[in-house]
């Protein structure tokens, strides 16, 4: 049987993992004070446990795949590549706009793309729904708890 | 002071207007969440634990553990009224309760569990209330090895013994582990895998991870995966609440979920999944009418429902008297005490026995709040489930998003969100079970701790964890929990050739 390439992947991420905390323990003091633990010793512990559980995936992908996974079945549910990038859009976007923009706007931005990840076309309502939520928060953030919120463009508009 | 004398000390922090306000908010938000799909109790928690800085110890960790508890009440209206599982310790009553509802009896299944859930919840407390003191007694004669010992039992059952696959638990526990190591070590100053990145040298919250794995990452595997599932909302037909037969044929399955959950929940193995089958299980076997089962039997609903609130409850022993958090909401219910610079454990019942005791009788509380909250105010709730998918996630990702920006102000924690949220996906995508990584964050840090203690006082010697007899049984246990599968397989094999 051919081994499912996600598994690999999957199995061969994990080992990565733990050879690059492996590597990294050996940056870190591993000796030293009255325990003659340092701060080295549980990362190392830690990189060689991952690698040996990635090689184990490993085996167990090349041995029928994953145990209990029915690769099949997941791969019977089709992936709606679409959606997936919507819902990544939209959290990415709010990242990278949340400073300038301030919160009320990329709020609805993600509210906006995330709903149309899910197939919702309604556009105005949604739009609507993600202003009114996202200026319901900021007040009750910025004036009921005092925290702030940023209010970016708004700036010098809101009290 | 005897038990009786610091339960009524604890009813007199919890009674005051503010918990008691607390409590209700937090049994209403656990419902709320219990009954939404695509947020738990776990991400609720976490996204509140900023209120810490606002409001005092008593007050937030009453509300924090009224939303752990609420949320198993609001679970099952969901896996009774839908046929996708709000809860994953729901996924048993999804089975029967949906079933009854498609047959009419949505009011007596709902009844059953909601019911069943007071009388296990109370009675879990009560056990809680009496088993405290005794695990208490025990703990303060442990140490750090015996401490360090006993932690790994707890990471070996949270991530071997639930779920389908040992490999995949333990993978998903030194994942956990890994991210509890970013930040600066406690003990020499040491930066560990920061990379120089200011924000990673305070370590990696939990709020982050939580909200990225569970919110997010649930949010993308739907999106991509499940969009094209139908879902079928029942409605409440007739009254809800049960005849004398349901009364009859409930009454077992309650006392005996209990019984079933609450020592599943106390033992350091955690989740609410395992005693609901087994609860499910027992009661296939003693019911007067298995013909039912499997088309709405209400003891498949008010046993299972039963088992996992005692469970839930039963966290708190270990969580409270030993520091062990023994589930993904638990762990974060740690880190809530941990704001406050409160360790759990034994000593905190000698130096802040109000608030212990003030914490345990909300549960009392809280139990009967619920019950008011999920029986005649059961239409209100239902109504959440009317919200639209679309809406509801992507008003679930502006909250989740702003408690992560809002934390520290920085939009390097939404990034770190989304690519958490993309490990959340893969994990969930391939069958990797995600509590065990919050309980290896969390606790990682704790058990190194407890681990370079013991060290310290052998001088370096290893042979300390096994020269002290409770951490070399703890050990020994440790081993047999994860060799215990192994060893089984063997015998099978060799059975029928002998």
């Amino acid at each position: 049987m051919k081994a499912p390439a996600g598994q690999v992947a999957i199995a061969a991420g994990v080992t990565t993992v733990g050879a690059l905390i492996l590597g990294g323990s050996f940056f870190l003091p591993t000796g030293g004070g009255y325990a003659q633990v340092g701060p080295g010793v549980v990362p190392r512990a830690v990189g060689v446990v991952l690698l040996l559980l990635g090689a184990a995936l490993l085996r167990e992908v090349f041995t029928g795949g994953f145990r209990g996974v029915d690769e099949a079945a997941e791969l019977h549910l089709p992936m709606d590549w679409p959606a997936f990038a919507w819902v990544s859009g939209g959290i990415l976007a709010y990242g990278v706009l949340i400073e300038s923009l301030g919160f009320i706007f990329s709020s609805t931005i993600l509210f906006v793309m995330v709903a149309r990840g899910f197939n919702s076309r309604r556009w105005l309502l949604n739009v609507m729904t993600g202003l009114i939520l996202g200026s319901a928060v900021f007040a009750m953030f910025n004036y009921g708890l005092g925290l702030t919120l940023p209010a970016g463009v708004l700036k010098g508009v809101l009290p | 002071m005897d038990v009786w004398a610091q339960l009524m000390q604890g009813f007199s922090v919890a009674l005051t207007a503010p918990n008691l306000m607390w409590c209700l908010v937090g049994c209403a938000l656990g419902t709320a969440v219990g009954v939404l799909p695509g947020v738990g109790p776990a991400v609720t928690v976490a996204l509140l634990l900023p209120i810490t800085t606002k409001v005092d110890a008593s007050g937030a960790l009453i509300m924090f553990a009224g939303i752990y508890y609420g949320a198993m009440y609001g679970g099952s209206t969901t896996s009774i009224l839908l046929n996708t599982p709000g809860e994953s310790a729901t996924i048993v009553t999804a089975m029967e309760g949906n079933q009854m509802a498609k047959r009419g009896r949505a009011g007596p299944a709902l009844a059953t569990s909601a019911i069943g859930s007071f009388f296990a919840g109370t009675l879990a407390t009560v056990g809680l209330t009496f088993l405290s003191p005794l695990v208490v007694e025990l703990g303060l004669k442990f140490g750090p090895p015996e401490y360090f010992a006993l932690m790994v039992l707890a990471f070996t059952t949270v991530s071997a013994v639930l779920g389908e696959s040992t490999l995949r638990g333990l993978v998903s526990l030194f994942l956990g582990l890994a991210i509890g190591l970013v930040g600066i070590d406690n003990q020499t100053g040491q930066a560990r895998f920061a990379f120089d990145i200011p924000q990673l040298l305070d370590g990696i919250e939990v709020v982050t991870v939580a909200v990225g794995l569970f919110a997010v990452g649930e949010t993308l595997y739907f999106a991509s995966k499940l969009n094209s599932v139908d879902e079928k909302l029942e409605t409440i037909k007739g009254s809800i609440w049960m005849k004398a037969e349901d009364w009859k044929r409930s009454i077992g399955p309650w006392i005996r979920g209990t019984l079933i959950g609450f020592p599943f929940g106390t033992i350091p193995a955690g989740g609410s999944e395992i005693p609901t089958f087994l609860s499910y299980a027992m009661e296939k076997k003693l019911t007067k009418h298995p013909e039912e089962f499997g088309k709405g039997a209400i003891e498949g609903v008010a046993g299972p429902e039963a088992a996992n609130n005692a469970s839930s409850t039963g966290t708190m022993v270990p969580l409270l008297t030993l520091g062990l958090p023994t589930s993904a909401t638990a762990a974060i219910l740690l880190s809530a005490f941990q704001q406050y610079g409160l360790q759990p454990g034994p000593l905190l019942f000698e130096s802040n026995s109000a608030l212990v005791w003030g914490l345990i009788a909300s549960f009392y509380i809280g139990n009967v709040m619920l019950l008011v909250l999920n029986l005649p105010l059961v239409g209100l709730w239902v109504k959440l489930l009317q919200i639209p998918r679309p809406q509801l996630y992507a008003g679930i990702l502006v909250f989740a998003t702003m408690g992560v920006y809002g934390m520290r102000q920085s939009s390097f924690d939404v990034f770190l969100l989304y690519v958490i949220g993309l490990g959340g996906f893969l994990m969930r995508r391939y069958g990797f079970p995600t509590a065990p990584v919050i309980v290896g964050m969390i606790l990682g840090p704790l058990a190194e701790e407890q681990m370079r203690r013991s060290l310290s006082i052998s001088q370096g010697n290893w042979s300390i964890f096994v020269t002290h007899g409770i951490s070399a049984a703890l050990l020994a246990l440790t081993v047999l929990v994860l060799l215990a599968p192994l060893l089984v397989r063997v015998f099978r094999k060799r059975l029928p050739a002998g």
